[in-house]
């Protein structure tokens, strides 16, 4: 029964890392490959008394996956597509959680799907699927490597959930098995809580009562702690709640008809204030899928890269009068009216003070993924940057925010992170999302005594963005290592209302310890 | 300089799709786009316009819908754009698209250097542009990876070679064929877009180029395609465990 778990020593040490670059410890490592074998990790671990820590790609970069001892449950070779249905006009494909991102994508683009597990409601959908319209799945984490499963459970977002929203929206169903060995599984739409009192039915009949946490969420883009609203349909709770509930074994995704123009602008500014001014004025503009922002900062790092002659020399020249890049991408009809977004774009551009001539347009793929790369290199030069860094000064970790503010305090926000950047005398590159007021602010440390001093700083803009309204982590989830954001953002009461949720889903407290919030005073004593 | 750039509109490359009875490719125009190598010729002549003045013609033989690609590479820094689009071309081989082009490069008044792309990604013969080259009866120099200089009467380039790479000066009017990554395309900009919208695009029918009828389109083609078709897959691979190798290829050795 217990065939499959093996020691932690005998698999490589990058199951105990993730994309965050955090290392942790475990005693026992299993790579489920089916529900059942989830089943009898989850019974060893109760009868060895084992914390369990799930994982999937390990792309997160907030350290949920990274295992604080006991039994690592890898999901990523549960990863296969179960099912299909059609469901108000939408497709939905059941996977399981290991199904990573890129190898969906190329499924659907070319409609190839393993249908060996399909039963036959399934392959009739299928038939229809596969002469139907175009479709694809909206969620886009820039890593590609991250598994749905692991999505689902941070609420994992991307450029173009500027418009669709982030990965809750894209999800039907999930089953999700809990520590006891119970199973849930919740469509969207068929359990509600009653204010804040819910109780979620078990498939054996049993359910989990609980009450959730009366915080009022921010109105922003968000994925800090346990998604609770009066009311609220209790599939959202599941989603985006890190680990530390139960481990999810299949998701019902929801596919989009893919529209017909995908077009991408990139806008160049010579003055910062000016890209913002656009991006305030531009939000108006109804066929915008993404907006993003890549600040000076992150421009000179590209400009050192593509004169290093690396990988990078394809890089279109950015002239060095240039200080922002603001880069929309158009999701439309036809291209008649992408055309006319465009044109309008371009007028925007021209009244926050730039220049049409200073714009680079995407009409196609190629071109698109010329745009896709120059976007992608950024965040992976900087990456390329700390490991250089690393190699002098191991303890030297990448130090980037993922917080959010509400539409009327962009400006306040930027203007606090160029007044404290300053102050601390660190080299930094602003990029990311900005249409939904969401921007990494990275850091790059060239000594422990500069990480220290960009660690406080974290934690007071932690403060001041809560004070604005916003949220401390908007896409990445909180993990481990934003756990002390969450409560500066909820408060401890809030907290204490998060674990005693927690318990009643996880009474042993054995689920993605460290995730989210510590287990509280039992642990410290 | 008058610059002329031949531009061929192909299939999106990762929307080839053969149809599974005719065998032949499916062309839809919607996911067509121009051959990247005359991409980079465009760009390529562009930069030698903002260098030494004069025009850049983008130059293609095809059905009405290619017009929106010139449009485009008006956008990306061409002056101005000619079609020729007649159903007399259809089925058009090199032969018959080359002699076509240049009856075309002569009806607008000839040219100080024409550039084409290398090759294009549909059918890869690479023969235009030295065909083109015979039939104006000028020098050819093809597979460029850099021009090295211009002026009113030479121009300077190194060529790619099966040795190694040959730096050639040639006269001019001359034809030249570029790689891919001679240079980077600029992408177009909302300005160079706006100004493509209004741009005249020329189109020209066979009438208008006095063409010799049996020289162009399927009269004026000696090359026929028979069949097209998917490659044969081959045989599956055999996975052989390394500790266990040197026993499985005795194995396999006994087997062949």
């Amino acid at each position: 029964m217990y065939d499959l778990i093996q020691s932690a020593d005998k698999i490589g040490a990058e199951y105990l890392r993730d994309e965050s670059r955090s290392t942790g410890h475990a005693e026992y490592a299993v790579f489920a490959k089916n529900e059942e074998d989830v089943l009898n990790a989850l019974r060893f671990a109760n009868e060895k008394d084992l914390n369990v820590t799930v994982q999937g790609g390990r792309t997160g970069l907030a350290g949920a996956a990274v295992p604080y001892g006991g039994l690592i449950l890898n999901l990523s070779q549960m990863d296969r597509i179960t099912g299909m249905e059609l469901q108000d006009g939408k497709y939905i494909l059941y996977a399981q959680p290991g199904v990573v991102l890129l190898k969906l994508r190329k499924m659907i683009a070319s409609r190839k799907l393993d249908t060996g597990l399909f039963d036959e409601s399934s392959l009739g959908i299928y038939n229809r699927f596969f002469t139907d319209k175009e479709q694809f799945f909206p969620t886009d984490p820039t890593e590609t490597s991250a598994t749905v499963g692991g999505m689902a459970a941070c609420n994992a977002s991307g450029a173009r959930s500027y418009r669709y929203g982030a990965m809750r929206r894209h999800v039907s169903s999930v089953r999700m098995f809990l520590m006891d060995g119970r199973c849930v599984n919740v469509k969207r739409g068929e359990a509600f809580a009653n204010g804040l009192k819910a109780s979620l039915p078990c498939t054996d009949g049993s359910s989990v009562d609980f009450t959730l946490p009366s915080y009022k969420m921010p109105e922003v883009k968000n994925a800090s702690g346990y998604y609770a609203a009066p009311d609220m349909d209790l599939i959202d709770l599941l989603i985006g709640s890190d680990g530390t509930l139960g481990v999810i074994v299949e998701l019902g995704l929801i596919l989009d008809p893919l529209p017909e123009a995908v077009w991408g602008s990139a806008c160049l500014f010579e003055r910062e204030k000016d890209a913002l001014s656009f991006v305030d004025k531009v939000r108006g503009e109804k066929n915008i899928a993404s907006l993003e922002y890549f600040d000076k900062g992150a421009l000179e790092i590209l400009r050192q890269q593509k004169a290093n002659g690396s990988a990078f020399a394809s890089l279109p020249d950015v002239p060095k009068r240039i200080e922002s890049i603001v880069y929309a991408e158009l999701h439309c009809r036809d291209e008649e009216e992408a055309l006319g977004s465009l044109l309008r774009i371009g007028e925007i551009a021209e009244l926050a003070g730039g220049n049409e001539k200073d714009t680079w347009v995407a009409r196609n793929q190629s071109d698109l993924d010329g745009l896709m790369f120059f976007r992608h290199a950024v965040p992976e030069s900087v990456n390329m940057n700390i490991d250089k860094l690393r190699k002098t000064q191991p303890s030297l970790t990448k130090m980037g925010t993922d917080m959010s503010v509400p539409d009327d305090k962009l400006f306040d926000v930027m203007e606090m992170y160029r007044r404290d950047i300053e102050k601390t005398g660190v080299r930094s590159a602003i990029w990311g999302h900005i249409g939904n007021n969401h921007l990494h602010v990275n850091l790059l440390p060239s000594s422990t005594e500069e990480a220290g001093r960009v660690k406080e700083m974290f934690k007071e803009w932690a403060k001041s963005v809560t004070s604005m309204g916003g949220a401390v982590s908007a896409e990445h989830g909180v993990g481990k290592l934003k756990a002390s954001f969450l409560e500066i953002m909820y408060g401890p009461e809030h907290i204490e209302e998060m674990r005693s949720l927690k318990r009643t889903f996880d009474p042993e407290w054995k689920l993605g310890c460290g995730n989210l919030f510590s287990k509280g005073e039992e642990e410290k004593a | 300089m008058n610059i002329i750039v031949c531009v061929k509109q192909v299939p999106s490359s990762n929307e080839v799709r053969l149809d599974p009875v005719r065998k032949t490719i499916i062309r839809d125009s919607s996911k067509a786009v121009a051959n990247p190598f005359d991409v980079t010729a465009v760009e390529a002549a562009v930069q030698i316009r903002e260098k030494h003045g004069g025009t850049v013609t983008a130059l293609s033989m095809g059905i009405p819908a290619t017009e929106k690609l010139l449009r485009d590479e008006i956008a990306r820094g061409a002056d101005k754009a000619v079609l020729l689009t007649d159903r007399v071309f259809a089925g058009a081989d090199t032969l018959a698209t080359s002699y076509t082009l240049a009856k075309a490069v002569n009806t607008l008044g000839g040219a100080d250097l024409i550039l084409c792309g290398k090759m294009a990604t549909d059918g890869d013969t690479a023969q235009i542009g030295p065909e083109l080259s015979a039939w104006l009866d000028v020098p050819c120099v093809t597979d460029v990876i850099e021009i090295k200089e211009t002026d009113d009467r030479h121009i300077v380039c190194v060529r790619n070679t099966d040795a190694g790479t040959e730096t050639v000066k040639v006269e001019l009017p001359a034809v030249i064929t570029v790689v891919k990554n001679l240079t980077i395309p600029r992408l177009p900009s909302i300005a160079g877009i706006r100004k493509s919208l209004d741009a005249e695009v020329r189109l020209v029918k066979a009438a208008e180029l006095g063409a010799d009828p049996s020289r162009i389109g399927l009269d004026g083609s000696p090359t026929q395609v028979i069949r097209t078709f998917p490659q044969e897959k081959k045989g599956e691979a055999v996975k052989i465990e390394a500790d266990k190798a040197a026993a499985a290829v005795m194995e396999l050795w006994e087997e062949l």
